[in-house]
């Protein structure tokens, strides 16, 4: 015979339906109640989640029974059968209790209307997941697109791959097909370096202690320069294995982090060039300052000096520096290579000579001390060819030391032509290397035009070189012009040759002119 | 980043004011859970939660923080965030935390917005 509980009771308790969190509450209290009216101390109802599934709903007591129930009911238990489900009671069931009738109804009832609601709220928290999920993608490409700060950017990744996937840990690593090293790793430690990978199995030990690794490579037009990695995504019960959705998703995410990462380097080369541009372009100003700013006057004479560097600094060098007493150095120098390590030379160069200037007289002996100062302070593949020479102009003659520099040139007022070979080897070859002077006298309207390699060795679009006799020919045409314009002539016609060939190295031009 | 998750507590009389720092995941949700749950039991009815030193909130972190809103909301209490990342705010509003818990810029706005 079955005995329920007064109507009145669960017409009050249905009555509470609607009202947020009720069913469970009503389930609840509709178990409790029929437990105590039939004198059970503990039960729990189970309602078919799938078919054969069992799924804990309702319980009240101290009942210690299993989320789902899979075969036997627990040999301390009753049952009884519900709709879509069964109830479960400990106790001594009394005799007349053979059926649940009414009390049973509302127990089910209201426990599948609590289980939907739960089943509701899950969904709608997935569904935000879902969108949460595709609002992260969204903004990672912005946030990281933000900034080009790879150690922030490392940050963001890392954060938005942990929260993104439930991951408990993730690492990052950077570096080329060679191997990566760790940029940076969230929730725990990660290894120092990774050689080259298989993302689908990245190395088990990638994070010490993780159980379930997910790796994504981060590629650049198929290169490779990184590695994301998760470890053990998360869940209410524990730690578990990634999901093929999650694969996708890292997958997408990586691809987002390499042009990230891509765009950082990229500001960085551009920077780090910036950077290089101004630091050049201070050499260049420091060099230039090296070089004459005024061409110093000589009584009887005129002079001139033209430098062009084929890089923003050179090798070059030229210096006119007054004696007094009518007397006039003139220096021509080309350190071996050229750009920023020639221009280095140079600058030692200028120093040593002009403390060495300063102090003696030019002769072998001062050409000997540079050198030794060249071989001392320079790399043994650095050489220096120079030509320093003093103009007296009471006695019209140019002493020089030409320290396997290409030969001066004097085109004479007569029409002819002499050369000033060199009197030793090039500075910085041989420590102990002697030096000869050389002398040439200076005719009225004789004009001496020293100049580097880089005008005779510049070369034509077939590597046809400019060459010594091209450069007698332009000064011979020349020979009675202004200084500026004879330059302005040598520049031209080195200029022409070349038709547009570059620059090879750094020219420069020295011309002094016995006025007739 | 820390590796886990501190929680500083300060009690202020009805209010108790929880300060996070790091990752409010599985591990870290259970601790402020655990946390909350103890001062409900001591009949604090009021808990502010300042997120200043959280980066990261996972979805398992959020469901565990659900839970505890739900509670507050049983029991009649409040429950109020602050200083939250851009991102965990946006995060919060997906997730619809906003619609029972409020959130706020800082702690001295969310303290007058409280009414403690």
């Amino acid at each position: 015979m079955t005995q329920d509980p007064p109507r009145a009771t669960w017409s009050a308790a249905l009555a509470k339906l609607g009202d947020d969190d009720s069913e469970e509450l009503l389930a609840q209290e509709a178990l409790a109640g029929w437990l105590a009216d039939n004198g059970c101390d503990a039960g729990a109802v189970y309602l078919e989640a799938e078919p054969g599934q069992l799924v804990l709903e309702v319980e009240a007591g101290e009942v210690g029974l299993p989320d789902k129930l899979e075969g036997e009911v627990p040999s301390t238990f009753n049952y009884r059968p519900l709709p879509g489900g069964v109830l479960l009671f400990r106790g001594a069931p009394p005799d007349h209790l053979t059926e649940i009738g009414e009390a049973g109804f509302v127990i089910a009832f209201s426990a599948r209307l609590a289980s939907l609601k739960r089943e509701i709220k899950r969904a709608q928290f997935e569904a935000g997941r879902r969108d949460v999920a595709q609002e992260a993608l969204y903004d990672v490409g912005l946030a990281i697109a933000s900034t080009l700060d790879v150690e922030q950017l490392t940050e963001a990744i890392l954060t938005w791959a942990l929260s993104l996937l439930d991951a408990r840990r993730a690492a990052l690593y950077l570096g080329d097909s060679g191997g990566f090293r760790l940029a940076r790793s969230l929730g725990g430690d990660a290894r120092a370096t990774v050689v080259p990978y298989d993302a689908s199995s990245p190395p088990a030990d990638v994070l010490p202690g993780a159980s379930f690794l997910l790796a994504a490579p981060i590629e650049v037009e198929g290169r490779a320069m990184g590695l994301l990695v998760v470890g053990d995504k998360e869940s209410r019960s524990g730690v578990g294995p990634f999901t093929a959705a999650d694969e996708r998703t890292l997958s997408l995410f990586a691809n987002q982090a390499a042009i990230a990462l891509e765009n950082a380097r990229l500001h960085r080369e551009a920077l780090e060039k910036e950077r290089l541009e101004r630091e050049m372009e201070l050499a260049a100003e420091i060099q230039r300052q090296i070089l004459p700013k005024v061409i110093p006057s000589l009584p009887g004479y005129e002079l001139a000096g033209w430098n062009r560097p084929a890089r923003q600094v050179g090798g070059d060098y030229y210096d006119l520096l007054p004696r007094g007493e009518g007397r006039l150095l003139v220096t021509v120098g080309d350190v071996s290579g050229k750009g920023v390590p020639a221009s280095l030379l140079v600058s030692t160069l200028h120093s040593a000579s002009r403390l060495l200037l300063d102090r003696q007289d030019l002769g072998p002996e001062l050409a000997e001390k540079l050198n030794r100062h060249v071989c001392e302070s320079s790399l043994p593949s650095k050489f220096i060819t120079l030509v320093v020479g003093e103009i007296d102009t009471a006695r019209h003659r140019f002493v020089f030391v030409n320290a396997g520099h290409n030969p001066g040139v004097v085109v004479g007022a007569d029409g002819g032509v002499r050369c000033l070979a060199a009197t030793g080897v090039p500075l910085g070859l041989i420590p102990l290397a002697r030096y000869q002077m050389g002398e040439a006298d200076f005719a009225p309207g004789d004009l001496l035009c020293l100049y580097s390699d880089g005008i005779t060795e510049q070369a034509d679009g077939s590597s046809e070189e400019f060459g010594l006799e091209r450069l007698i020919q332009t000064l011979e045409s020349h020979r009675t012009e202004p200084l500026p314009q004879v330059i302005a002539a040598v520049e031209a016609a080195v200029g022409a040759f070349a038709a547009g060939a570059p620059q090879g190295d750094d020219q420069t031009v020295v011309l002094v002119r016995r006025m007739g | 980043m820390t590796e886990s998750l501190h929680l500083n507590v300060d009690r202020r009389g009805e209010l108790v004011v929880l300060y996070t720092e790091g990752y409010i995941n599985n591990q870290g949700g259970e601790k402020i859970a655990r946390q909350a749950y103890e001062l409900i039991d001591q009949g604090h009815k009021t808990i502010l939660l300042n997120l200043a030193g959280t980066k990261i909130v996972n979805s398992i972190g959020i469901s565990i923080l659900i839970e505890i809103i739900e509670k507050m909301i049983e029991i009649e209490g409040k429950l109020a965030f602050c200083s939250l990342t851009p991102t965990i705010e946006k995060t919060f509003h997906i997730m619809g935390l906003t619609q029972y818990a409020g959130i706020y810029p800082d702690e001295p706005t969310a303290v007058q917005a409280l009414g403690t």
